[in-house]
């Protein structure tokens, strides 16, 4: 039973995962005519079962831990909000360098969206585990090198949206944010091994290979869940995205032809 | 008498060396994380593309 819902968890996320990608190149785009209710409808009854499924197993099937009992179960809901995290801020990254060497409106919108979605699944998860500190550490914040550095990564991707918020002109915005995409991404390797650099006092990861094997049921279902919505969050942002630089590049195009524009080269394609 | 009712005390506190209750921990981490992920879906429900919006009217 443990392996079938294993397999049918993992199997349900990864196809999320395909479907998710189709739609983003043919749903997503403006105009696009595709026909995504059913598809979108069964991405989220996946995600909202396997998240059911996995509150069960976290709350209420899993074991007490040895010495934090009850308390642990707050891992189902953390962890899995900061793998979420930390995969959409690597896609970020990636775009981010990717938009520097081939200028992109579609990796541009990519990255924003990665960005947001990044930084929603990281503030929750970072104000979970101080939720966990109290009763485990004694103090909901320690400035512990994993906590600290987390914390500083959030601050930049803040900063990050921030400075697409403030800057008009498109491409200065996809240019600037980018290097801003870099400059952050580069504290996330500092985050992710920080619990092995230093003596922290966060634990080590929690893997299915760190933890008990009854707990790697729960873990691995959650974090499907958690993946799914990922997927359609990405989705949806990514698709608001396109569509914004759509009609901010489209814009000028609608002014007076006598009218001198710095941007009268842009296309009003999404390209 | 009082020695025995001291000491049965401090074994009660020191307890078995597991945390005992913190649920409302658990339970405000669930609901601050299932309230986050509704919360930002709502959020793009209401900035979804203008045409999905026309369409339905």
């Amino acid at each position: 039973m443990n392996t079938v819902l294993q397999v049918i968890s993992a199997a349900a996320a990864l196809a999320s995962v395909v479907l998710g990608i189709w739609l983003g190149r043919k749903w997503a785009p403006p105009g696009s005519r595709v026909n995504a209710k059913p598809v979108l409808w069964g991405m989220t009854a996946a995600a909202a079962v396997l998240l059911g499924l996995g509150a069960y197993l976290g709350l209420v099937w899993a074991p007490p831990e040895r010495e934090m009992g009850e308390v642990y179960r707050i891992i189902y809901v953390h962890v899995p909000a900061m793998w979420m995290s930390m995969l959409a801020l690597t896609i970020n990254f990636v775009c981010c360098v990717t938009y520097l060497f081939k200028t992109s409106w579609k990796t541009d919108a990519l990255a924003e969206s990665t960005g947001e979605v990044g930084l929603v699944f990281g503030a929750y998860g970072l104000v979970l585990g101080s939720i966990w500190g109290k009763p485990t550490w004694g103090t909901y914040w320690d400035w512990d090198p994993r906590l600290t550095a987390m914390a500083i990564m959030l601050v930049t991707y803040v900063a990050y949206m921030a400075l697409r918020r403030f800057v008009e002109d498109p491409e200065k915005r996809a240019v600037w944010s980018s290097v801003v995409g870099i400059i952050s991404g580069v504290n996330m390797p500092i985050v992710w091994f920080s619990v092995k650099w230093w003596r922290s006092l966060h634990q080590v990861q929690s893997t299915p290979k760190t933890v008990d094997p009854d707990m790697t049921l729960a873990l691995r279902v959650n974090a499907w869940a958690a993946l799914i919505l990922l997927t359609l969050f990405l989705l949806h942002r990514y698709r608001i995205a396109l569509a914004t630089r759509e009609a901010e590049v489209a814009l000028p195009e609608a002014l007076p032809t006598d009218a001198p524009g710095p941007h009268s080269s842009r296309t009003s394609e999404v390209a | 008498m009082s020695t025995a009712l001291y000491l049965s005390t401090l074994l009660a506190q020191v307890g078995s060396g597991r945390l005992q209750g913190g649920w409302e921990y658990i339970w405000a981490s669930y609901a601050i994380a299932w309230g986050s992920l509704s919360l930002y879906a709502l959020s793009l429900w209401i900035r979804r593309p203008k045409a999905d919006a026309a369409s339905k009217e």
